[in-house]
């Protein structure tokens, strides 16, 4: 067949015209783009790899069903090994250097607290998922940050309120030094104070920490009657092995603001009957909770942790945000993200538009044997409603 | 607690926090004081030991044989890397060692990521050393009570080897004149890669004596080779007595410290190092440049 160059012309003609009539489900949206500078080495390692565990089956799901509206999320991962200037750096180089204006996942307060003031520069929207630092929503706030998960304030005043029914009056307190410990370490001295409790001693324990015997031997001496415990990752663990081997746990109740598995695994039974703060539990009925559970444990054989939680609830914050900004523009999500509330894996949770902090349930749970692994499980004693355990407005003290 | 009660207490975390630190503290110093090279790698080597240790103690189900495959695993790789690398390096300067031995470091550190996975890992202790003694009415760990048995025990076969034996002998003649000592028909490269595998055997096994009180994790090397360096500066470069006595030192001032000056105990291992160094620029032990 010969074809001459009108007919040429005239098939061309078509060609551009019907591309430009292309229906709109036939166009490829541009993706949802999250970095996550977060903890890849260094002391979070261990709450990176929930992190990132989590963000991979996020998007392996989401996009799955096809998208978050219409658009494949990706994700974007840095390594800061847990360090304040690392952070920014990284942060920086998602932002400016790849584009991403949509940030989680980032671990330690300090981190956050280091990258918070840049973010109306960068333009960019930061949901912090796991930082427990009061003031990220109170003198530190900004507009371009949400807080997802529970304060360090929040889980020191559950804890305070299910002591203030026990005779327990002699209290000593031990965290990390560092912005989240301090502020949870004074939080919960002011809040017990405030019941009439008394707090014996109070001890900071600098960050890396491997030998707590004489910081036991400290405690010890003090004779309280109740330990509280504000350290997570390495730390955490290696500090509740240790008292487990001083058998402090006969002398005086340890109760531990993150009651989370990566500290009490490696505890096995000599775990059973800590009390804590569980940020997240697996056992929590919702029906998004069991339907996280379930994806989880047919992706990872294994139940989810207290970050891998926080970060499933994070995640879908900001996904509802897009969806009903039906933008990936970070100051129309932000927009989208104020009040909004959401049936979520602990519940429900409202990112309050005052402060944007997360107003959600705080668990206190018990450490017990359990049938659903081979090592005890925090199980739900007590469940703190937001009003009662959130601080006012940019306040992080009652 | 009475006053005495406490200082016991305390003497007692203090030993067997100088035992952990000894046992990865003569490696390095055996290593620079025979070979001339400061192990960037020994801080990995002390982390891949551990977890060696920890997987072939759960597999056998037996803590004694993580113990040995901590030691031996260590110790491997150290050959490997001795005979395979380092030996094409002894007639370059020293910052050749430098970065090999950093990248040693940064591929054990990687590969054991890989290997194991991003969580912390731990090991069971066996029932006699898992219960408590009680020391004036206070309990103190049966496994802190090993730590200080073993550690005395280990290094004490360590000091006879090296200062008795023939092979030490020779160990120490090549570190005074490897050309003299090899003229003499002494194979010096055999004696190297020997001394590099003992020196890495040991950081191996500190690492998995360290497992039953802080689990095994992948940052756990990173923070132990650095209190290594400081007792290093403390005992003397090269000297086993020194590094003994360092980590008696460092021991101290973070057991005590950490209960009278909790604030300041970290500022007090750093000042006791630059007051021993404006004193004493070789270390305690060292040799006077």
């Amino acid at each position: 067949m010969v074809i001459d160059r009108r007919g040429f012309l005239a098939g061309a003609a078509g060609a551009g015209l019907a591309a430009t009539f292309q229906p709109a489900w036939a166009q490829t949206k541009e993706a949802v783009r999250i970095g996550v500078p977060t903890g890849v080495t260094g002391n979070w390692s261990a709450l990176g790899s929930q992190i990132q565990r989590t963000c991979r089956l996020f998007a392996k799901t989401v996009n799955a069903k096809g998208g978050i509206d219409g658009r494949q999320v990706e994700f974007y991962f840095e390594d800061t090994q847990g360090d304040p200037a690392a952070c920014v750096r990284k942060t920086s180089e998602l932002i400016e250097g790849r584009g991403v204006k949509l940030i989680t996942g980032v671990i330690s307060s300090g981190e956050s607290l280091a990258i918070m003031p840049r973010l109306a520069d960068w333009n960019a929207l930061y949901l912090a998922g796991i930082s427990g630092v009061g003031s990220l929503t109170a003198q530190n706030f900004v507009p371009n940050a949400f807080r997802t998960c529970t304060s360090g304030p929040m889980r020191a005043r559950a804890i305070s309120l299910w002591f203030a029914k026990s005779p327990k009056m002699k209290f000593f307190t031990i965290a990390q030094d560092y912005a989240w410990g301090k502020n949870s370490l004074s939080t919960f001295e002011q809040l017990i104070g405030g019941l009439g409790k008394q707090t014996v001693g109070s001890v900071l324990t600098p960050l890396g920490t491997k030998d707590y015997s004489s910081y036991i031997a400290r405690i010890r001496q003090a004779k309280p009657e109740v330990l509280y415990v504000a350290m997570s990752g390495d730390d955490a663990t290696a500090f509740l092995k240790q008292a487990g081997q001083y058998r402090l746990g006969e002398q005086m109740q340890i109760v531990t603001e993150v009651l989370d598995l990566l500290n009490t695994r490696p505890l096995g039974d000599a775990g059973v009957g800590l009390y804590g703060v569980s940020q997240y539990n697996y056992s929590y009925e919702t029906a998004a909770n069991k339907e996280f559970v379930r994806l989880f444990k047919a992706e990872y054989s294994e139940i989810p942790d207290t970050y891998d939680g926080e970060t499933w609830q994070g995640l879908s914050l900001l996904a509802e945000g897009v969806q009903r900004a039906k933008s990936i523009d970070a100051m129309t999500v932000r927009k989208a993200l104020v009040d909004l509330e959401i049936e979520s894996v602990k519940g429900r949770v409202k990112l309050r538009g005052c402060d944007q902090q997360g107003e959600q349930s705080v668990f206190v749970a018990r450490l017990e044997k359990s049938a659903d692994a081979s090592y005890p499980l925090p199980k739900i004693i007590e469940t703190f409603s937001s009003d009662a355990v959130i601080p006012a407005c940019r306040k992080d003290t009652f | 607690m009475s006053v005495l009660q406490l200082w016991l207490n305390l003497g007692l975390n203090t030993l067997s926090l100088a035992s952990l630190l000894a046992m990865l503290t003569v490696g390095l110093t055996l290593i620079f004081g025979i070979m001339r090279i400061m192990n960037f790698a020994h801080g990995a080597m002390y982390m891949f030991g551990a977890y060696v240790g920890i997987s072939a103690a759960q597999w056998a189900g037996n803590f004694w044989a993580g113990l040995l495959l901590a030691a031996l695993s260590a110790a491997a790789v150290g050959a490997i890397f001795e005979s395979g690398l380092l030996r094409h390096l002894y007639k370059r300067d020293a910052s050749s060692f430098l970065l090999i031995t950093f990248g040693l470091s940064l591929v054990l550190t990687e590969s054991t990521r890989l290997g194991w996975g991003s969580n912390s890992r731990d090991v069971q202790l066996p029932e006699a050393l898992a219960g408590v003694v009680f020391v004036m009415d206070e309990p103190f760990p049966l496994y802190r009570v090993f730590l200080i048995v073993f550690g005395l025990t280990a290094l004490g076969i360590l000091a006879i080897v090296i200062l008795r034996s023939r092979l030490g002998l020779l160990i120490r003649s090549i570190s005074q004149n490897a050309e003299m000592t090899q003229a003499l028909g002494v194979n010096v490269g055999t004696i190297r890669t020997l001394t590099f595998a003992v020196g890495c055997g040991f950081a191996g096994l500190g690492g998995f004596l360290a497992v039953p009180l802080i689990t095994g994790y992948i940052g756990m090397g990173s923070a132990a080779i650095i209190e290594s360096f400081v007792i290093v500066m403390i005992g003397g470069m090269g000297s086993f007595l020194g590094s003994a006595v360092g980590s008696l030192l460092v021991a101290t001032t973070q057991s005590f410290g950490n209960f009278y000056f909790p604030d300041l105990s970290l500022v007090v291992t750093y000042l006791l190092m630059i007051g021993v160094l404006l004193y004493r620029p070789g270390g305690l032990f060292g040799e006077e440049e």
